[in-house]
């Protein structure tokens, strides 16, 4: 129970204020969950490596999704993929934030006519940063997570709160392109 | 009430529960509560009277032939308050598995007659009634096991038993022929330091190992544990193994030891040596601890789990009553309380367990805190107590045999003594993970359920006694000073919250509280930040693949694979000598048979006058 | 009753300085390591920023005892700090520092964290929790040798009073010398307790997501993550205090202590891993016999340096 006497801050400004400080540790320490699906993915280790060394600005490879901050969407998806994308985003802690490598994320890159693949990420996931490119090459790559910083300082890395607020479109998307998720397969007869 | 009119009282109670046993099961089993607490409540009264100095005399003795004398020693009431209270505490499961037995009558009956035996043991101080009462004790024992799962077991206890109190029966007849009485203390006090007393040592130490479960007559023990009905598991790892223990005193503390090594290497360097008889059994209790833990590794049964670590226990108290002196006596006799109450607090965790699921198997069970999590509370604390972890009792024991094993300087003792200590967190550990923890298996979820509340009143009074002996040792280690005293060992420097060892001091109490404020500490950041989302068990990380079935998430069977194969070669070693000597004594039957008992009397009633002549040669 | 309760503030004192030693000289080693490979290494207060983030996130539990146990191995490792002396005149509880403690009650720690794991109900945890037991039933035996060895030599157990008795021999009584034998085997063995390369098994990215830590995130692994760092003060402070000669102020302890840590990640940056039976099997072999034989030749021969 905060004294109002001493701080006229309210509660909401209270949170506020907290939330800012957790904001300034997220933003600089973002732990990367990979999900390599696609080509985009051969950026990252040049990334990692001694070439650029992402560690610098905090950033790191995670094994799980409970572990990570943000998640990498390395190129295409395709539709079996797709599932476990949500699957795993949906498992990670909040704050949680996504990043879209490479046009495919976008609206499908070279692959926007296959019958396998969804085209347009951010109608079965929120976005937050997308690097476009086919593939970026990693100066850009590293750009999009500094953007990805700068996002979360000025509060607009807002994605995962609009998974919640416009679950029901996320969700009638998915089922759109997936069909009813049960699974039915030879390891659960 | 003498020690007599207790036994005789017990014994009547014991045929009362077998009627009422005939008449209904469930009230049978209750007669044996009630005499256990009886007995329990009686043999707290002398232990009160005989702190108090007072001198009510408990010897007498009225019904029985005047030979079976009595007497109330301070080691007696030690052992005798321990083992009844295991009974007492056991006894509450009785009526709960009553359904399971073909005999409950005669269950209840047995399980009345072992308590009397345990009495008659640890009172009396007569050579031959002692060994009545022990062979009592494995009889009562002998037809108890069979009612679980397996009537092999049940033989092989009683062969080891056997060949346990016929050691026993040598020895008692060594003093007897030495001491000319068969007066307990004054047989072992002519034979000590003799040739004669190296024989009874011997015979004596046999006896203790076959009782203990030792190394190498250690084959018995987990089979009979682990097969015995649930509530009676509990009794023979907490309280009638311990009649090993109380031999083991008489042999190693009562009897001088032999071998004098100092005399010999002493010149050569500065470092002490203990006797060569001291080295012997502590080599083979260190023997033990080694075995005991790397099986109970790598067993599937919990039950049988346990049955090893009480094995492996057993080699502590073995490796600590044969260092001796008074750090290592205190360690054994504390060691000896924090086994029973830990050992019996988790077999009854375990029977809670397998009496709703019919069976003690890790592999087929899972996630049993969800619906059991008092019981899983207790076995917590049961494990943390035996593998010595503070703030429990098991560290206190632990961290004495430590100091009388280091300041000996036993440096291949130690190596199995801190092997065994760190080899318990992972057998303890595995039905924590594989039978409480995990996934939740469906099979089970309908049917577990909190236990009654008389099966968990047993379970909640030993896990608080098992905290009470780890953050306040010293009023039983006073008392474990008067049994020293009585033992002719010089007592164990206490003051009041603190235990002086050789090379250090302990403050149970302080890191007690310690370890309270750390989890204060820990519990106000957990409770301060943000409050968590709850899931399922089975939305775990699969790396995105949808998996429905609990048994693939439950990590289970063959737990320890990687250290198994490193020895699982030569496990079996022991089992296949007893099984070559089990051939050797069928073969010799036969033989005998052949020979002997062919079907013409005339040869047998030859052969029995020609042995019955070359054994009277002598004194004809 | 009150000097009761300044002790134990001062304990909690003692766990915090671990906490923030631990944790910046972690850093400063996440930057050698980085230098190491080639690279400009994160900054060197990294490792804070990534403690506090994760307590500021929202995370999931899996029921009580996921919980509890996080709160249980934090706990008891706060506990077991608490004792820790910093220099040989400066600690919380003078007169108990005895070593036993140290051992056992961090093993309470480790125990509330593998049920903790293991409850999360993911095979995986299970798998690493198993791996982490293994392991450690293989280093600490050859260590406890040593420690005995020593124990029997000097006659006392107390973390300080080990140190003064090395201090007072000058600077080159230091039983890492005095003991050249249990020396090396310390340092394997500390190897072994720190999870460092090439004896960690159990932290496995990429074979078991990370074995027992796969279930957590947010507070649960922010506090895990305190946990591991006054884990790793209390064994390097143990090390420090047994065979560097403790310390006569602070400021050598910090010296020893980055030393000691700094030595060691540099070493590990060069391994690959060993299997978890390849572990048992060398520590089985070489640090054990090495141990037994620096006991019997420091005990029976009383050849010290
Ligand atoms: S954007 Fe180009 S490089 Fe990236 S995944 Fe798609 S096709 Fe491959």
């Amino acid at each position: 129970m905060l004294s109002t006497k001493f701080s006229p801050m309210s509660k909401e400004e209270v949170d506020r204020k907290w939330w800012e400080i957790g904001d300034f540790f997220r933003r600089n320490s973002l732990w990367m969950l990979m999900y390599c699906t696609g080509c985009c993915a051969i950026e990252l280790p040049p990334a990692m490596t001694s070439a650029y060394d992402m560690e610098r600005l905090g950033m790191g490879p995670m094994a799980t999704p409970r572990q990570a901050d943000v998640l990498l969407v390395t190129g295409y998806l395709s539709l079996k993929t797709l599932r476990r994308l949500i699957y795993t985003y949906e498992q990670m802690s909040e704050p949680k934030y996504v990043v879209g490598f490479g046009s495919c994320t976008i609206n499908g890159g070279i692959y926007h006519d296959s019958h396998a693949v969804i085209n347009q990420l951010n109608k079965y996931v929120p976005v937050d940063v997308f690097v476009a490119g086919c593939m970026p090459n990693t100066e850009s790559v590293m750009n999009g997570f500094i953007d990805l910083m700068d996002l979360i300082k000025n509060k607009k890395a807002n994605g995962w709160k609009d998974y919640h607020e416009r679950n029901d479109w996320y969700k009638a998307n998915q089922k759109a392109a997936l069909g009813e998720v049960k699974i039915h397969d030879e390891f659960h007869e | 009430m003498t020690v007599e009119l207790l036994i005789i009282l017990t014994l009547v109670l014991g045929l009362v529960s077998y009627f009422m046993g005939r008449f209904n099961k469930v009230y049978g089993a209750v007669v044996t509560i009630i005499a256990s607490m009886f007995v329990f409540i009686s043999v707290g009264y002398m232990a009160n009277d005989i702190l108090d100095g007072s001198t009510f005399n408990y010897n007498a003795v009225k019904y029985l032939p005047v030979f079976a004398t009595f007497t109330v020693s301070y080691l007696g009431i030690f052992f005798a308050i321990l083992v009844t209270f295991v009974f007492a505490m056991v006894s509450f499961f009785n009526p709960f598995f009553v359904e399971k037995y073909k005999y409950p009558a005669v269950y209840n009956m047995l399980y009345i007659f072992s308590l009397a035996g345990v009495l008659g043991v640890f009172f009396t101080d007569n050579l031959m009634v002692l060994f009545f009462f022990f062979e009592f004790v494995v009889w009562s024992g002998l037809f108890i096991i069979p009612l679980g799962k397996s009537k092999k077991a049940a033989v092989s206890y009683y062969a080891f038993s056997t060949a346990g109190s016929f050691a026993l029966l040598y020895a008692i007849f060594i003093m007897r022929d030495v001491a000319g009485t068969y007066n307990l203390y004054a047989g072992l006090a002519s034979v000590s330091g003799t040739t004669q007393g190296t024989y009874v040592m011997i015979l004596l130490s046999i006896s203790a190992f076959s009782k203990l479960g030792a190394f190498p007559l250690h084959t018995w023990l987990p089979a009979a544990h682990g097969n015995a009905p649930h509530p009676f598991s509990p009794v023979l790892s907490g309280a009638l193994v311990k009649l090993g223990a109380f031999v083991a005193i008489l042999a190693l503390v009562k009897l001088a030891p032999v071998g004098d090594l100092q005399s010999v290497f002493g010149s050569y360097t500065d470092a002490t040596f203990l006797y060569a008889s001291q080295y012997a059994v502590a080599i083979l209790g260190a023997m033990t601890i080694v075995f005991g833990t790397l099986m109970a590794i790598r067993q599937d049964d919990a039950k049988k789990l346990l049955a090893y670590s009480s094995v492996s226990n057993g080699g502590y108290i073995l490796v600590a009553l044969s260092i001796g002196g008074s750090v290592g006596l205190a360690g054994g006799l504390y060691h000896i309380i924090a086994h029973a109450l830990a050992s019996a607090a988790a077999f009854l965790a375990i029977g809670a367990v397998s009496r709703v699921t019919g069976t003690s198997k890790m592999s087929e069970l899972g996630g049993m805190i969800h619906k059991m999590p008092i019981t899983y509370m207790v076995y917590l604390i049961a494990i943390i107590s035996m593998a010595g972890i503070p703030p429990m009792g098991g560290f206190i024991s632990k961290w004495l045999i430590f100091q009388a094993v280091i300041d000996n300087g036993l440096i291949l003792i130690a190596v199995a003594v801190f092997f065994g200590s760190i080899g318990s967190f992972l057998y303890v550990f595995r039905p924590l993970a594989a039978l409480f923890l995990g996934q939740e298996l469906p099979q089970h979820k309908d049917k577990a359920k909190i236990p009654p509340f008389f099966m968990l009143l047993p379970m909640i009074i030993l896990s608080l006694l098992i905290v009470y002996t780890g953050v306040f040792p010293n009023y039983i280690l006073g008392f474990i000073n008067d049994v020293m005293a009585e033992l002719g060992v010089d007592a164990l420097v206490i003051g009041k919250y603190t235990i002086q060892g050789p090379n250090g001091v302990l403050h149970p109490t302080l890191v007690a509280s310690v370890f309270g404020v750390g989890v204060l500490i820990a519990f106000i950041i957990f409770i301060v930040l943000k409050k968590s989302r709850k899931v399922g068990l089975m939305d775990t990380y699969t790396a995105g693949n949808f998996i429905y079935t609990e048994e693939l998430m439950h990590y289970s069977l063959d737990f320890y694979a990687p250290i198994e194969r490193l020895y699982e070669k030569y496990i079996n070693i022991t089992e296949d000598f007893y099984k070559k000597l089990e051939n050797k004594v069928v073969d010799f039957g036969r033989m005998v048979k052949y020979f002997f008992f062919t079907n013409k009397p005339e040869v047998t009633v030859f052969w029995i006058v020609v042995i019955i002549g070359f054994l009277l040669w002598g004194d004809l | 009753m009150v000097d009761m309760l300044l002790m134990i503030l001062a304990g909690v004192g003692v766990a915090l300085f671990g906490f923030v030693l631990q944790t910046s000289i972690a850093g400063v080693n996440r930057k050698i390591v980085g230098r190491i490979q080639k690279r400009y290494g994160p900054k060197w207060y990294q490792e804070f920023l990534d403690i506090f983030k994760l307590l500021s996130k929202r995370s999931v539990t899996h029921g009580w005892i996921f919980d509890f146990g996080v709160i249980m191995a934090l706990g008891g490792i706060i506990g077991t700090a608490m004792f820790m002396p910093i220099t040989s005149s400066l600690m919380a509880f003078p007169g108990y520092d005895n070593f036993f403690i140290f051992v056992y009650l961090i093993a309470v720690g480790m125990l509330g964290m593998a049920m903790s794991a293991s409850g999360s109900g993911n095979p995986l945890a299970s798998i690493g929790v198993m791996r982490a037991l293994t392991t450690m039933l293989a280093y600490e035996v050859p260590f406890m040798i040593v420690v005995l060895t020593i124990i029997k030599l000097t006659g006392t157990s107390s973390l300080s009073e080990l140190g003064i008795l090395q201090q007072a021999g000058g600077d080159f009584n230091w039983f890492v010398i005095a003991l050249p034998l249990g020396g090396i085997v310390a340092v394997i063995s500390l190897m072994g307790m720190l999870g460092k390369k090439p004896f960690v098994t159990y932290i496995a990215p990429a074979e078991i997501a990370s074995g027992p830590m796969v279930e957590y995130g947010g507070k649960q692994l922010g506090m895990l993550f305190i946990m591991h760092e006054i884990t790793v003060f209390i064994e390097v402070s143990l090390f420090v205090h047994l065979f560097l000669g403790g310390a006569e102020n602070i400021l050598f302890f910090i010296i020893k202590y980055f030393a000691v840590y700094t030595a060691l990640n540099i070493m590990s940056s060069v391994y690959g891993r060993l299997k978890i039976d390849q572990v048992v099997l060398f520590f089985y072999k070489w640090p054990l016999i090495l141990a037994v034989t620096q006991a019997f030749i420091a005990i029976y021969l009383g050849w010290v340096i």
